[in-house]
């Protein structure tokens, strides 16, 4: 073939797709960057204000406290992280019968919608109505008002979050596990290791890996987190303060007071806090990431 | 090797798997009961059998409609995700052009970026189409995608070289190749990527719920956040609704589990 | 056929005006169609109706009713009055008359048309002298009771006549914690709880001029602790209970002797069999000071863009007219008329519930819901301290001055 023709082929083909990224994704984040500097009208227009709105965020008790809450909503949310690697490593356990239906059961809430998963979870750690606090109340314990308690309500959608983010995750650890070589194991067991042990001198280094894309891909999204919160916790609720997320923040900003200039800037905070954490990990991992 | 026993392993996926399935089996009760007796303390653990929850949820929303919206919606960006991804995959996994490189970790670039930072110019450029509360407005920006671009470049590049040369010998162009030869021979990528393309279309949140406002083009997901405005706790309604949103992909999981499981275990290799 | 579409329109995305969307179609002489914007979803029915009435006799205009659900109506409403394309004929509140007229969206009404509505509903779409919306309903706040827990505990169900004292003892008989039975429900709602009591005890919200907080007057405070004292005292839940259920739900649950709620709340109420029959309605019982309920009503704007503005303003005027007003009413919807003689069709919609009564002894005591032209930033304000006295955690008189402090900041901008 010709490379001229080569060439023209390969323009023809990759245009609608880079038309596209070029029209919803690159011009928006630069709409977005010049729109971070700008105030919004009430009735639309945009005046320029330069680094004001950014000023202003820097000295938002709600900017703030939404970064606090979303920080610790994503940290809470990494700690689930081992739950899934157990599951894993439990469905990975040899000979294991009904490991589909096992699979399929622990996947049902990732396919469900966040919306639908939200209001279940709302009723449940109803204060008054809830299962949970009726467990809780079997067991002797005076369960809270989980989502109406600014300082509870976090906790109880990171339990929603890792919940529903358990069978991903075990997904892609199980793939990983099928991927260590099994003559680590074998190797082991003429060595006399017991299965723990081995499980914490083979297994878990050599998924490392795994753990590490788990790890980036769990922050990213817990960065983001808007639809639990949103359907867990109204507009209008005082548990706001202690669970509104920053993209909660940014939709509330930008969609319910219309303020796109400011909720633009918040956005680009959000960026900014993404690429920063997502360094840190990529540098930490030369300390823990064992490639083969 | 010695054949270990399996039943702890049981013990402890069958605990985790009730409590996975609990929430599931008690909305689904409560869709059944009367709002006085979802209000029971201790709670009541049998339907009511109260099945004009479901009628009130269809009379107070146009919930056919909604699921009408969404299967279109799912399906338009689905079909197109797998169509301009393709192509742009095979273009940058099989032909040479200059500046691919560049042009290719742009794509990559698009892919670190959170998706809130694209949804105010979005929403602004569907104001100024005129497409505010229209279905193309929710399929229009989903059927671009870096991330699917990315997989299926990945799954070309598997293939051998030798397919395309013998063929282009033939005197086949490269649409020709991507469409008779190498096309069927990514099948399992098409699958995977379909799969999380509509589990991701058929949920998402955010976009639907800012760009359209009109309950009659709302997609299930922002009609069952707007249910909630109207129903505010009456839970044996609004779980009514949650229950005829989400069992159709939860019904198409069962279905094609293999595929969506072989999707996302791609992204953790690959990633 | 999927991408044609908007492939087609990326060409044209530099103009961004252009676009894809067909341009209204040209409209033959004389006709006319106008836009209507409404968000309860209860009010289709009416609406539906008196348009329909409405086309009768004026054969020439076509009125196109559009719903928005409360969520998405007011930043629907203002992106659309961005872009200059406002529905002629709008819902509009009086929380958010001012910032329309002010912004030049909405255009004033003549004062004659207003003629015969109740003054404490109208009063508030003025803004500058000048009336900015046709009021066309009315939310009258009143008390609701569960009969079968009055019944049980002995109580006599409550009247006209009933003054806070009697609520107060009436909950505290009604109160079983072993039951984890309530004697009230003790929400933070300002339309039809603290701001009434606030005015009952003799106190204010907003001065006359609407220049000065009122939340620092010790009359005030004493109408807000009523409320904090229902908590104080266990015969009302704490505060969280109200953000885990929505207090209309808790009081479904017939664990609950009282509700302050509103006359409106008698279709969703009247829906359940079981709960019709165990709850009635009374006004709104009387305080210390003065007696007082405050009223709002849902109002028609007329777009100041519209390009029928005479069909618009004539339509905006039949809704609140005698003719339209009965239809409202017969329909047995949400909303009650706000015309004086034509709720009876509403009433009797609901028939075991004394709602006329209520009607009757709640109008001539009606005072306008306060607003100032930026309520919805005071409110916040308010909202956000109020939620601390109510969760216990500071004295209601602390935070009722730190309002004020900052409330009459907001307003010293005005």
């Amino acid at each position: 073939m010709h490379s001229k023709r080569e060439w023209a082929w390969g323009y023809l083909l990759i245009a609608p797709m880079a038309l596209g990224l070029a029209v919803f994704y690159l011009w928006p984040i630069a709409q977005t960057l010049y729109l971070s500097m700008t105030e919004s009208g009430v009735f639309g227009g945009y005046t320029w204000v330069g680094t004001a709105n950014f000023a202003d965020l820097f000295t938002d008790e709600e900017m703030y406290g939404a970064l606090g809450n979303t920080l610790l909503y994503s940290v809470l949310v990494l700690a689930g992280v081992p739950l899934s690697i157990v599951v894993a490593a439990l469905l990975n356990v040899p000979g294991l019968r009904g490991l589909s239906l096992y699979r399929t059961i622990y996947f049902l809430p990732v396919v469900t919608m966040p919306a639908a998963v939200g209001l279940t979870w709302r009723y449940l750690f109803n204060g008054d109505f809830g299962a949970i606090n009726h467990i809780l109340g079997t067991l002797g314990i005076d369960g809270p008002y989980w989502l109406g308690d600014p300082d509870f309500a976090i906790y109880a959608i990171a339990v929603v979050g890792i919940w529903s983010s358990i069978g991903y995750n075990a997904v892609l650890f199980l793939a990983g596990l099928q991927g260590i070589p099994r003559h680590y194991y074998e190797a082991a067991e003429i060595d006399g290791a017991g299965r723990l042990r081995q499980f914490f001198r083979i297994t878990l280094p050599l998924l490392t890996p795994t753990t590490f894309f788990v790890v980036v891909i769990t922050m990213i999204n817990a960065l983001q987190v808007f639809d639990l919160v949103y359907l867990m916790i109204d507009l209008k609720s005082p548990a706001l303060e202690g669970s509104r997320t920053i993209v909660y923040l940014f939709f509330e900003t930008g969609f319910v007071q219309n303020q796109r200039g400011l909720a633009a800037a918040i956005a680009v905070i959000l960026l900014g806090l993404i690429l920063v954490l997502t360094a840190i990990q990529f540098r930490l991992q030369k300390k823990w990431v064992h490639y083969e | 090797m010695s054949k270990p026993r399996t039943w702890p392993a049981h013990v402890f996926l069958a605990a985790g798997a009730l409590v996975m399935l609990a929430p599931f089996a008690w909305q689904l009760v409560v869709s059944l009961q009367t709002l006085p007796d979802s209000l029971r303390m201790p709670p009541k653990f049998t339907p009511s059998w109260q099945w004009s929850n479901f009628a009130d949820v269809f009379r107070s929303v146009p919930l056919a409609r909604q699921f009408l919206n969404t299967v279109v919606v799912t399906a338009a960006v689905t079909a197109g995700q797998l169509l301009l991804c393709s192509l742009a995959a095979f273009a940058f996994a099989r032909l040479r052009f200059p500046g691919r490189g560049a042009l290719f970790l742009l794509f990559l670039a698009v892919l670190m970026v959170p998706a809130e930072l694209f949804l105010i110019p979005r929403y602004e450029i569907m104001q100024g189409l005129g497409w505010l509360n229209s279905l193309q407005a929710l399929i229009a920006p989903g059927v671009f995608g870096a991330f699917g671009t990315f997989m299926l470049r990945q799954f070309f590049l598997s293939l051998p070289r030798e397919l395309d040369e013998a063929a282009s010998i033939d005197g086949a162009n490269p649409l020709q190749i991507y469409w008779h030869i190498l096309l069927p021979l990514v099948r399992p990528g098409l699958l995977a990527l379909g799969m999380l393309t509509v589990m991701w279309s058929w949920s998402s949140l955010l976009w639907p719920l800012v760009v359209n406002t009109d309950p009659e083009m709302m997609t299930l997901s922002a009609g069952l956040a707007s249910l909630r405005g109207q129903f505010l706790t009456n839970f044996p309604i609004l779980f009514a609704g949650s229950v005829v949103a989400s069992l159709p992909v939860i019904v198409l999981f069962v279905v094609m589990q293999r595929q969506l499981i072989a999707g996302i275990a791609f992204t953790g290799s690959k990633g | 056929m999927r991408f044609r579409l908007p492939l087609a329109c990326l060409a044209s995305l530099t103009v961004m005006t252009a676009g894809c969307s067909s341009a209204s179609q040209p409209e033959a002489s004389g006709k006319a169609t106008i836009s209507y914007a409404i968000w309860d979803k209860n009010d289709q029915a009416s609406a539906e109706k008196i348009i329909a009435a409405f086309q009768q006799t004026n054969p020439n205009v076509t009125v196109k009713l559009e719903i928005t659900p409360w969520d998405q109506y007011w930043t629907k409403l203002q992106t659309a009055a961005s872009g200059g394309a406002a529905p002629d004929v709008f819902w509009m509140n009086s929380l958010n008359v001012r910032m329309y007229a002010k912004g030049g969206i909405i255009t004033p009404i003549e004062e004659s048309k207003v003629q015969g509505l109740p003054p404490a509903v109208v009063d508030g779409y003025r803004y500058d002298g000048k009336l900015y919306g046709l009021p066309h309903n009315v939310s009258i706040p009143a008390l609701w009771y569960d009969k079968k827990l009055f019944d049980a505990a002995g109580v006599a169900y409550p009247t006209a006549d009933w003054t806070w004292d009697d609520v107060k003892a009436a909950a505290k008989k009604l109160t079983d914690p072993s039951k984890k039975q309530f004697g009230i429900l003790a929400h933070m709602w300002d339309q039809g709880a603290f701001y009434p009591t606030m005015l009952q005890a003799g106190g204010h919200v907003l001065s006359q001029d609407g220049k000065k907080s009122g939340f620092d007057d010790p009359a005030s405070i004493q109408g807000l602790e009523y409320w904090t004292g229902m908590i104080k005292d266990q015969v009302g839940p704490v505060a969280e209970v109200y953000t885990d259920t929505d207090p209309i739900t808790l009081f479904q649950s017939g664990k609950y002797g009282m509700l302050y709620g509103g006359v409106w709340f008698a279709p969703t109420f009247w829906a359940n069999p079981e709960v019709r029959e165990r709850i009635d309605v009374a006004p709104l019982p009387k305080g210390p000071g003065k007696e007082a309920v405050i009223l709002l009503g849902l109002a028609n704007a007329v777009s100041a863009k519209s390009e029928h503005p005479k069909e618009s303003a004539a339509f905006a005027e039949f809704v609140a007219s005698e003719q339209a007003q009965r239809i409202l009413s017969d329909s047995g919807g949400g909303a009650l008329s706000l015309r004086d003689g034509t709720q009876e069709g509403w009433f009797k919609a609901f028939p075991s519930f004394h709602l006329k009564e209520t009607y009757d002894a709640s109008m001539p005591y009606g005072v306008p819901y306060p607003v100032s032209l930026n309520t919805a930033q005071w409110q916040d304000v308010q909202n956000k301290l109020l939620a601390e006295a109510w969760a216990g955690k500071r004295p209601v008189a602390e935070v009722a001055k730190e309002i004020a402090t900052q409330m009459n900041e907001i307003l010293a901008k005005e």
